[in-house]
């Protein structure tokens, strides 16, 4: 078995990063946090422009029919870049939970597709919904029913939020077109991509934060030399990177294993959000520390990044309920080595 | 009209390079590795007439390591149409001189007879800036090099050259080599449809032998040194100490 990213898929992911590296900077950051806005759309327009929108939805509906594990780096590269706009929530999960539920030619999916809106999804796994407010329509849940509706007709509640970035909101009324009902297993599979995906990007956060705070290390003198050569520093900085590439493999197989939809794939998954959050707590706050008394301060970009860790942790499943869904593999099935690739019902 | 535009595979731009311990050369073992950031703008530009009607086919040619197919695989993510990989060397670090890749591509011209070709005006590694005009001499076309301006008038190209202190602008009868500069204009990213189009169009791979052009190499590396490490700077107190520093710099 071959486990490697395929050519295509490493392509796609040194775009989107090369992309992001032009225009997601710190500095860009600034910008949009001094302009009191969440969204760029100039640099929106170059997400759309690579046709990223229907990268998770089928081709019979209108998109690229591409798999979790195609859009996992990419989702990766965003939380390296603590992307603003809502490509990880539109493209990797409410989009392919819209085109479960309506036909190739509702006016909603071909408009997303064509990135002239976003879709927002208030799942009931998170207690408000984010981007909504700049959503062109969002995606309610009502027991096992999907309901649509637009943002003015939802009634929004503003409520903070830690990361500037993410608008958080609560629906005042979350009826509208009913899409489907007894769409439990869309909504199971939309929790899975959102939680997967939240997990990719803390991965990528969390490498940034290592890299930030090494970048800082070489450069910050003490005593005549860089401080990055002292132990104390030079060791928790291993530790964190230990940490993510623990993280990393873990994330990648649930991202091969997403589309099985069983007990082995959610507990994947889980054990994948709950690595990624480990590894990127404990990087944003290695690298506050790194850079000293500074380091908690809106001088340093570390702040960008920890607000995101903060914000995605809870998302899509907190600790516990992530601990749950391993516990029901691991309690309820064999272990052991010639089980890691075993499938169960 | 048929675009040929060559491309190299060079070490990417954003990477640290690091010179190896004896001297020879630049480590390449395990360094991240792209497309030549001025053969991007020549392949932009070649797609650009392309898509303006003024060409039928870009075809994207590169000659060095098996490995520059993914160079080629990136091009024609771009939007190039077609792609030939020469094989004229199997390590990373043997670097094909210019004039072996003039004469290479003279032959892959021969075969494909394209009406324009446009090349980066050079590569990032090596600095030589020889290929174009090499090619042009070889093939006796007209050569239009530092290019910020590309227009097709008929059988004639408008080229608008970066020159020292402005712009010159000429007219080169096809067909003709054009290298591309910085400003020329600015590479689009390949959207995800085209890199799953890329897989699915032809590449060819030929052999500098197919070619009965000799590699070997000319030149010989006598030394590679990193450049010297930036002192750091001196703080100063006032605009005084400013100025005075500044005269006693010589600077003012």
């Amino acid at each position: 078995m071959d486990f490697r990213f395929t050519e295509e898929q490493d392509m796609m992911a040194d775009v989107v990063r090369g992309l992001l590296a032009d225009h997601c900077q710190p500095a860009d950051l600034r910008r949009l946090m001094a302009s009191n806005e969440a969204r760029d759309s100039a640099r929106w327009a170059h997400i759309v422009e690579l046709g990223l929108g229907g990268i998770l939805v089928p081709e019979d509906k209108g998109g690229l029919g591409l798999a979790p594990v195609d859009f996992v780096q990419l989702a990766e590269a965003a939380g390296y870049a603590a992307l603003p706009e809502p490509l990880v929530e539109n493209a990797g999960v409410a989009l392919p939970l819209l085109a479960a539920l309506v036909p190739a030619d509702h006016p909603v999916l071909t408009r997303a597709l064509a990135g002239e809106i976003t879709v927002a999804l208030a799942h009931p796994a998170n207690p408000m919904v984010a981007d909504a407010d700049s959503a062109g329509a969002i995606l309610t849940v009502a027991g096992d029913t999907v309901h649509l509706t637009t943002p003015e007709a939802a009634g929004l509640v503003h409520q903070p939020s830690s990361d500037p970035f993410r608008r958080l909101h609560t629906l005042a009324n979350v009826a509208g077109e009913t899409l489907a009902t007894g769409a439990q297993p869309a909504l199971d599979a939309a929790f899975d991509r959102g939680a997967l995906f939240a997990a990719a990007q803390m991965v990528g956060i969390a490498q940034r934060c290592v890299d930030l705070a090494v970048d800082y290390a070489k450069e910050r003198q003490q005593f005549g030399k860089p401080i990055g050569s002292y132990q104390a520093i030079k060791h928790h900085l291993a530790t964190c990177q230990v940490k993510i590439e623990f993280a990393r493999p873990v994330l990648y197989a649930a991202a091969a294993d997403l589309p099985n939809g069983d007990l082995h794939s959610r507990a994947r998954i889980s054990q994948a959000k709950l690595a990624a959050t480990e590894a990127a707590d404990l990087a944003t706050r290695t690298a506050i520390q790194v850079h000293g008394a500074m380091g908690y301060s809106w001088e340093v970009d570390v702040h960008f990044f920890l607000k995101r860790a903060v914000a995605l942790a809870s998302w899509w499943g907190d600790a516990a309920l992530h601990r749950d869904r391993v516990a029901a593999r691991v309690m309820t099935q064999p272990l052991g080595p010639e089980f890691t690739f075993a499938r169960e019902s | 009209m048929k675009v040929l535009v060559p491309v190299k595979r060079v070490i990417d731009y954003n990477v640290k390079v690091r010179v190896k311990a004896d001297g020879s050369g630049v480590d390449l073992a395990n360094v991240k590795m792209s497309m030549n950031p001025f053969d991007e703008i020549a392949v932009e530009e070649a797609i650009r007439l392309r898509e303006a009607g003024k060409a039928e086919e870009v075809v994207v040619v590169s000659i060095g390591v098996k490995q520059a197919q993914e160079t080629l695989r990136t091009a024609l993510a771009m939007g190039a149409d077609r792609a030939i990989l020469v094989v004229a060397a199997e390590d990373v670090h043997q670097d094909i001189e210019p004039l072996a890749v003039a004469k290479i591509l003279k032959g892959v011209i021969d075969e494909e007879q394209p009406g324009l070709v446009i090349a980066g005006k050079q590569a990032i590694d090596n600095d030589m800036n020889a290929t174009g005009q090499m090619l042009a001499a070889l093939l006796g076309w007209s050569q239009a090099a530092f290019a910020s301006k590309v227009e097709i008038d008929g059988d004639h190209a408008v080229v608008t050259r970066e020159v020292d202190g402005g712009l010159q602008t000429i007219k080169v009868k096809m067909p003709a080599i054009v290298t591309a500069d910085l400003r020329l204009n600015e590479p689009r990213y390949a959207s995800l449809p085209n890199i799953m189009k890329a897989k699915k169009k032809p590449l060819d791979e030929k052999t500098a032998d197919d070619y009965g052009v000799d590699v070997s190499l000319r030149l010989e590396i006598v030394k590679t040194a990193e450049p010297p490490v930036r002192q750091a700077g001196v703080k100063v107190a006032d605009v005084d100490e400013l100025v005075a520093k500044l005269k006693e710099a010589g600077a003012i």
